[in-house]
């Protein structure tokens, strides 16, 4: 027999009704396939120079005129005194502040495969930075561990996959 | 300026479970509303006005969910509120809800939250969907998730601590078997510390059981000022009272990274310590471990409830683990945290969660809940809930006066 509901994935019966429930009549359940796919034409904004200078294999922070502490990830305004704040060219290179193993990654992320995450104390930045730490080999992923930017050679999704971190 | 008393005059749940195919959340906020008001006493028709709790309404392809529930439980055209704070949502609620009475814009108030998260969405899509709560132009494009956050929150607490996987587990333990006296909970389980240390591994060092699971479920709560209850309300003839004396709200920078260290860093939670510090100034106390006798507690995560444990001052820093070894937060301790279950005995619907632990300190402080976990003749209890990685935090404090 024809599905007459080309979305219905289930239907089930009311169970036997329980003495007492309210709500015995409304007992049966249809469970509908619906699907919702949203695309975005997403602006970074002000942290635009931040991911185009990723293209560049630059780091770049932001550093506040008015407290001197370094942003990073950039910030356009420092959330400590409002100031505008002023790019600044980081080192390549810092220290695992603490990483962690996940068994698993978000779909974005590609799904199913492991990934090591940490944030890492970039020489010169006031702030710490997540990512992805890759090619550990032998050593610990523990805090201080000393770390370098690594660049991607190939195309990627999304500027932040143009980087992650390696032990220096 | 008046300074009303609120009264926290009743409540209802939705049963909490992984899957809800018998009804959409507005089918469950309109069981949990119609038990809160049976609770209360309270002719639905006398209320004032509505807070409606809930955080993702994309997940439940429902958005303006406030307006579409308040037609539901036939409340127009009376105002009604949204409030929304991701897994803090109902705890925002309760404090919306508050401020209105307190203000003098309501005598009466239905709190009623839920969320759509359990099976029937896929928890990829879950987890898709609450990374975009976080840092999405940095973290989360870096493959930043709030499981991994969690943990390294954690993995710095232990370093500075010593705090253990087997005290992690413990907490795992405790509040899944608190949970197995609650119908309402979707995760009662007797399990073992072997059992958690064994389960799958998550996020280093997290493991399977140390994590809560995302249900489906709504709560309800009326809060009113006193003098509205005396004139509508059975339950504030029939019932033991217990009223609403202090609320705390706080917040944090979202990205861990951005927190000033050493403290806060990754292992405080200053969002929460504001909370704290707030509602216990409000509700006079001073020595939160002597003068609370329960607390439901933020435990998303079973290290979660420790860092929790330390920011709302019931111990130092660092000695949550000790302590919890010791039994000081187990039934029958000194100061019983999450007889309700939690997130991990209950599973968390965001919206409904910070609601259902209002509940639970109503039922105790009025001597309701079932012998196995009772709090005898507590007079005193405290709610916490936050969202992000405690970005927002908010603590309410509920005492019973006869
Ligand atoms: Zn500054």
């Amino acid at each position: 027999m024809t599905e007459l509901v080309k979305r219905k994935l289930e239907a089930r019966p009311a169970p036997e009704p329980d003495p007492g429930d309210p709500f015995a009549a409304f007992r049966e359940v249809e469970i509908l396939d619906m699907q919702m796919a949203f695309g975005f034409r997403h602006s970074l904004g002000k942290l635009s120079r931040f991911f185009l200078a990723l293209e560049e294999r630059k780091l770049l922070g932001t550093v506040c005129p008015t407290c001197g502490k370094v942003w990073l990830p950039p910030r356009p305004v420092c959330p400590d005194d409002l100031a505008v704040t002023e790019w600044r060219e980081l080192a390549q290179r810092g220290r695992l502040a603490v990483g962690s193993l996940s068994a698993y990654s978000l779909k974005t992320a590609g799904g199913d495969r492991q990934l090591m995450l940490g944030y890492v104390e970039v020489e010169g930045a006031s702030t710490l930075i997540l990512q992805q730490i890759r090619n550990l080999g032998a050593h610990a992923l523990e805090p201080g561990l000393p770390l370098k930017i690594v660049w991607s050679e190939e195309a990627v999704e999304h500027p932040m996959e143009l980087f992650w971190f390696e032990p220096a | 300026m008046p300074d009303p008393d609120i009264v926290l005059l009743g409540g209802g749940i939705s049963r909490f479970a992984r899957e809800r195919a018998d009804g959409t959340p507005v089918d469950w906020m309109t069981e949990a509303t119609r038990d809160a008001l049976a609770d209360a006493g309270v002719d639905h028709g006398d209320l004032d006005m509505s807070v409606v709790s809930y955080e993702s309404e994309i997940l439940a392809r429902q958005v303006t969910m406030g307006q579409v529930v308040q037609d539901a439980l036939g409340l127009c055209p009376k105002p009604s509120v949204r409030v929304e704070a991701g897994g803090g949502t109902a705890g925002a609620a309760l404090r919306t809800a508050f401020a209105y009475l307190k203000g003098g814009l309501a005598g009466s108030v239905l709190v009623v939250g839920a969320e759509a998260v359990g099976r029937l969405v896929s928890s990829a899509t879950v987890r898709e969907v609450y990374a975009l709560s976080g840092d999405v132009e940095f973290e989360m494009a870096a493959g930043g998730f709030f499981m991994a956050y969690y943990a390294l929150m954690m993995k710095e607490h232990m370093r500075l601590y010593g705090t253990t996987e087997e005290q992690m587990a413990l907490v795992s333990v405790k509040n899944h078997r608190n949970a197995l006296s609650n119908p309402m909970a979707a995760m009662p389980m007797s399990i073992t510390v072997q059992d958690v240390l064994e389960s799958p591994p998550v996020v280093a060092p997290y493991k399977r059981l140390d994590c809560s699971v995302l249900a489906d479920g709504a709560a309800a709560v009326i809060l009113a000022t006193a003098d509205w209850a005396a004139a509508h309300a059975s339950a504030w003839r029939d019932k033991p009272r217990v009223f609403m004396t202090g609320s705390g709200c706080g917040t944090e920078r979202v990205r861990l990274g951005d927190r000033p260290r050493p403290d806060p860093g990754f292992a405080h939670m200053r969002a929460k310590r504001e909370a704290a510090r707030k509602a216990y100034a409000m509700a006079g106390i001073e020595d939160p471990r002597a003068e609370i006798d329960l607390a439901e507690v933020a435990d998303a995560y079973t290290g979660a409830e420790l860092q929790s444990i330390e920011a709302l001052g019931f111990c130092a820093p660092g000695e949550s683990g000790p302590l919890l070894e010791q039994g000081v937060f187990d039934l029958g301790g000194a100061l019983p945290v999450n007889t309700s279950g939690g997130l991990l005995g209950m599973g968390g619907p965001p919206g409904a969660i910070g609601l259902a632990q209002a509940i639970e300190v109503l039922r105790q402080l009025r001597g309701e809940c079932p012998a196995e976990r009772r709090v005898p003749g507590a007079r005193r209890g405290l709610t916490d809930i936050h969202g992000g990685t405690a970005s927002y935090a908010v603590v309410s404090i509920f005492d019973r006066r006869d």
